[in-house]
């Protein structure tokens, strides 16, 4: 716990010092630097540590809040997370220093002490073992995180978006308060007193299933705008754009996940739940998967693409944690364990691949100054390191074998697959359809990464002249370790699968018995053992190439035209053309469509054709419910005539009806 | 070990595009004609490995790994599944999940390197794949889950393997629908008639084929021998789990694993012989309806119980 403490203390020390040294530009950003990797290296030590020897700490301060006490603990599930946010802020924080460099107007202090305080805060969230500390931290975190977004606030697109945000979390959060406080009056003191705030307490209480299934939806209502559950999912697509690339990998990669810490941190408290509380996890999985790798197929700028992927890679977490519920409630302690390790883990590789994969996004942008994919075209000869880091990063989010996603998701369908031999016919049915939900999200993730790659890296380019691009070496490091991090689950995923284990067996009471823990590690590691066996294949294959072409002209050519002699770039198939026969398949799902005239004629005339998705659940959810409100809002301006006599009147006749219903 | 791994890649090397010829054989016979002789696959491999490369300059190393990575993949996944007598010399709990994103990697490869190339008919050819590829996909997960509900086993070898013999009599039906179904994905994923014609004259009628304009020599090479594979390897599973013969003694199961391989040929000669190819936008529909079918297998189970 000392360590974690320090780390706490470091960090807020650095954000005040940062304030006040705001003068000096350069000690700021060294102070920045220093204390950001201090504080994230003491807090993984910490969480290292925990998570190996497998011991909870807890931690009271002495000091008085105003509701409730400053409890921190940390157990395995809570160091998971702090682990995962603390690479995450190290590798972006690091990556931020350089790529804002040339941002000399804007005031850098600022941001980085609230990038420093949003670190703080997490910290705390994830630790927090009373729900008003959690509610606190949860509050600030939303906060700066809104200030982060609206880095860029001199655009107007911006502030909408980061507006867009705030009002989404804070509608969140509304529910939020409503469950703790029920939670609080559930549970009954040892003396017979009113309800604690203090998780201990709720953990020693049972709740009856009703008052476990409310609490459960209106934690889905209230983690879920945060996180993005698919319908509530309207604010990612805007505030993931607009954001410096490194606050996006942040914003993505952990504060999304934040939601499934509380879902997580519900599930360990209650225990019992209903059967439909999985149920509708799985489907909030099936739903938030599909659609957003869907949407994300209709995207044309690469950040908000890859914002649509979150909501993706939420869905496959969610899928995890529904079928692990489903395995806790059912008493099928291997189902639960898999299940909960599977969200868990992927929890941890979303983490890793989308921060790398918004970090090259940014730096594709910095470079060429355009997130347009039709516009960019075969980088990857001049932005080398960028390029192959993206590969890197897109191979590991289509779950593919050699890298990270693949373990997690192979979890998540050892899950649902090893439900099914209980012969339920209702566990039949929602595990083949999360199987086939889950499988269906990995071929489309396919096509969407190959279509993002293939458009941005390979070919020519189609609008700009990529040999004035020159790539800033300085913010490639961070990037490398996030890759490297990639290829290191990818091949040897035990050391990981056993920290996600003792998470999951916390978060499930399940006892971890080594054979348990064998029968899922076993596996993975002959697992590695054909994985390696397909790297020395190709290396194999690669020599014998090599060796045979020396025997062998090669010459170099234009691309075949199929006969046609003038082929220029912009003939090349773009990014929308590749998404199209897929979006064509789904278009009354996802409103696509294809605007514009084919040229006809002997003579055409110049035409303009462009294909664009509708997002269905802002434009016809959330968009009639927020206009109703403003009309009803627009009908109260009756009372509102602007007399200060009449609004003392208001008050007054309120408080007669006060004591009328007081007497009453 | 090492050496099951060898004989295991061994035969399929070798036998993989015999396949070939025979089909190729079949379709000449059904037009009346005698054909190329039944080993013009084997020359052609290695006429085209005998051959120089000729590289766009618009490609970079992506574009001459892909066809390694496809090959190596192909190799890789053989050796989770049995070849009558030959046991699969690597298996392990949860293997058939690897089975198919292992073939994921290798289209993910094979489409980047289509990319590379900045041609739109690679980029045409590419996207279709994709699109197609991954509703297959689905069909392939919905036929693996009725084996495993069947086999109560999560190793593909013995998802079709052993306990096979044993659902024949209770489930015949739902296994034909299943083996139905997984014909159909066959045809997809090595892009036979009716989904893909490998032998058409225009590009942009083209699925497969189209991705491997801009490929020459060992490329070219790799990338069709790969393909053989990828039939070999598809059909064994799919003989695997229409013939039960898994109480037979090792000879006699090689024996009827080969004849079933070429029955398998000769009928997706006879079909490509007699159906003519679909038109783009029916494909999806073809793929939809092996789903259902599977559906209809899956849905027998839960209303038979196990």
């Amino acid at each position: 716990m000392n360590f974690f403490l320090y780390s706490l203390a470091f960090l807020v020390f650095s954000v005040f010092l940062m304030l006040f040294s705001a003068r000096l530009k350069k000690i700021t950003s060294g102070i920045f630097l220093c204390s950001l990797i201090v504080g994230s290296v003491l807090a993984i030590i910490s969480a290292i540590k925990v998570l190996v020897n497998q011991t909870s700490l807890d931690y009271h301060a002495a000091l008085r809040m105003p509701i409730g006490e400053f409890y921190l603990g940390l157990d395995a599930l809570s160091a998971f997370f702090v682990f995962t946010i603390s690479v995450l802020f190290l590798m972006s924080g690091i990556y931020g220093y350089f790529y804002l460099q040339d941002c000399e107007k804007k005031n850098l202090n600022a941001h980085y002490s609230i990038y420093n305080l949003c670190l703080v805060f997490l910290l705390i969230l994830v630790t927090a073992k009373n729900a008003v500390l959690f509610l606190i931290a949860w509050e600030m975190v939303t906060v700066c995180a809104y200030f982060m977004i609206i880095f860029y606030d001199q655009q107007k697109v911006v502030r909408k978006a980061g507006y867009l945000y705030l009002i989404a979390a804070h509608t969140g959060t509304f529910c939020l308060f409503i469950m703790f406080l029920l939670m609080q009056h559930n549970t009954v003191l040892s003396g017979g007193q009113a309800g604690s705030m203090n998780f201990d307490q709720m953990l020693l209480t049972p709740f009856s299933l009703p008052l476990a299934g409310l609490i459960f939806v209106l934690a889905i209502l209230g983690f879920g705008v945060k996180t993005g559950f698919m319908p509530m999912h309207i604010w990612l697509p805007h505030a993931h754009p607009v954001a410096p690339s490194h606050v996006s990998a942040i914003l993505s990669g952990v504060i999304i996940k934040i939601g499934i810490y509380g879902l997580l941190r519900i599930i360990l408290i209650i225990k019992d739940f209903p059967q439909w509380c999985a149920v509708l996890l799985l489907f909030i999985g099936m739903i938030s998967g599909v659609g957003g790798v869907l949407y994300a197929l209709g995207q044309h700028e690469i950040k908000k693409l890859l914002a649509y992927h979150s909501i993706e890679n939420i869905g496959i977490i969610t899928l995890g944690l529904g079928i692990g519920l489903w395995g806790q409630i059912n008493q099928n302690e291997m189902v639960a364990l898999l299940g909960y390790a599977g969200a868990l883990l992927h929890v941890f590789n979303h983490a890793v691949f989308k921060g790398l994969l918004f970090l090259s996004a940014g730096s594709v942008i910095k470079a060429t100054h355009t997130g347009e994919m039709d516009k960019l075209g075969g980088l990857l000869k001049y932005l080398p390191w960028t390029g192959h880091l993206f590969l890197i990063g897109a191979v590991s989010i289509c779950g593919l074998p050699l890298f990270n996603g693949f373990i997690s998701e192979w979890l998540v369908y050892r899950a649902l697959f090893e439900n099914m031999f209980q012969f339920k016919i209702n566990a039949i049915v929602f595990c083949s359809l999360a199987i086939i939900a889950l499988s269906l999200i990995g071929g489309l993730a396919i096509a969407c990464f190959a279509k993002a790659f293939g458009a941005i890296f390979l070919g020519n380019s189609r609008c700009l002249d990529n040999k004035q691009l020159k790539e800033n070496s300085l913010f490639i490091a961070p990037m490398i370790v996030l890759g490297g991090i990639c290829l290191w689950i990818g091949l040897f995923p035990k050391t990981m699968v056993s920290f996600v284990l003792r998470a999951a067996s916390v978060v499930s009471a399940v006892n971890l018995s080594p054979i348990k823990q064998s029968a899922i590690i076993s596996p993975l590691i002959t697992m590695g053992f054909v994985l390696a066996l397909l790297i020395l294949t190709i290396v194999i294959l690669g020599l014998l190439k090599k060796i045979s072409m020396n025997f062998s002209c090669t010459k170099k050519a234009q691309t075949w035209g199929c006969g046609y002699s003038l082929p220029t770039s912009r003939m090349q198939y773009t990014a929308s053309s590749f998404a199209e026969p897929i979006l064509r398949i789904f278009r009354n799902i996802l409103g696509f469509t294809v605007k514009g005239n084919k040229p006809s004629g002997y003579f055409p005339k110049e035409e303009r054709i462009s294909a664009h998705v509708v997002e269905v659940s802002e434009e016809f959810i959330f968009k009639p419910i927020f206009q109703g409100i403003q009309f009803l809002a627009s009908k109260l301006k009756i009372i509102q005539v602007g007399f200060v006599q009449l609004y003392l009147l208001y008050i007054i006749a309120f408080l007669l009806l006060l004591l009328i219903w007081k007497i009453v | 070990m090492g050496i099951q791994i060898l004989l295991h890649l061994t035969v399929m090397l070798v036998l993989a595009p015999l396949l070939f010829g025979i089909i190729g054989k079949t379709k000449a016979l059904f037009a009346g004609r005698w054909g190329a002789p039944l080993f013009q696959p084997y020359y052609d491999i290695i006429k085209f490995f005998k051959k120089g490369n000729v590289y766009s300059t618009t490609t970079t190393w992506i574009f001459q790994v892909a066809p390694l990575v496809y090959l190596a993949t192909i190799l890789v996944s053989s050796l989770l599944i049995p070849f009558g007598g030959l046991k699969a010399p690597v298996y392990f709990w949860g293997d058939f999940i690897l089975f198919i994103y292992i073939s994921g990697l290798s289209r993910y490869f094979i489409i980047i390197g289509a990319l590379d190339t900045g041609s739109s008919f690679e980029g045409m050819g590419a996207s279709r794949e994709a699109t197609f590829s991954c509703l297959a996909e689905i069909v392939l997960a919905l036929d693996f889950i009725i084996l495993a509900i069947l086999s109560k086993q999560l190793i593909l070898s013995e998802m079709v393997g052993g306990t096979i013999l044993s659902s024949w009599p209770l489930f015949g039906p739902v296994l034909l629908l299943v083996g139905l179904s997984y014909f159909l994905v066959l045809l997809v994923e090595s892009a036979r008639i009716p989904i893909d014609d490998p032998t058409t004259h225009l590009e942009l009628t083209m699925i497969h084929e189209v991705m491997f304009l801009d490929h020459s020599g060992w490329d070219l090479a790799c990338v069709s021998y790969a393909s053989m594979m990828k039939f070999f390897v598809l059909g064994s599973l799919f003989v695997n789990i229409l013939i039960p013969f898994h109480n037979l003694s090792a000879i006699l199961q090689t024996v009827v694993f080969g004849v079933g391989m070429i029955g398998l040929a000769i009928i997706v000669g006879i079909v490509e012989s007699c159906i003519a190819r679909l038109r783009l936008n029916r494909i999806p529909e073809l793929i939809i309806g092996a789903f259902v079918l599977a559906l209809v297998g899956l849905l027998i189970i839960l209303i038979k119980g196990v």
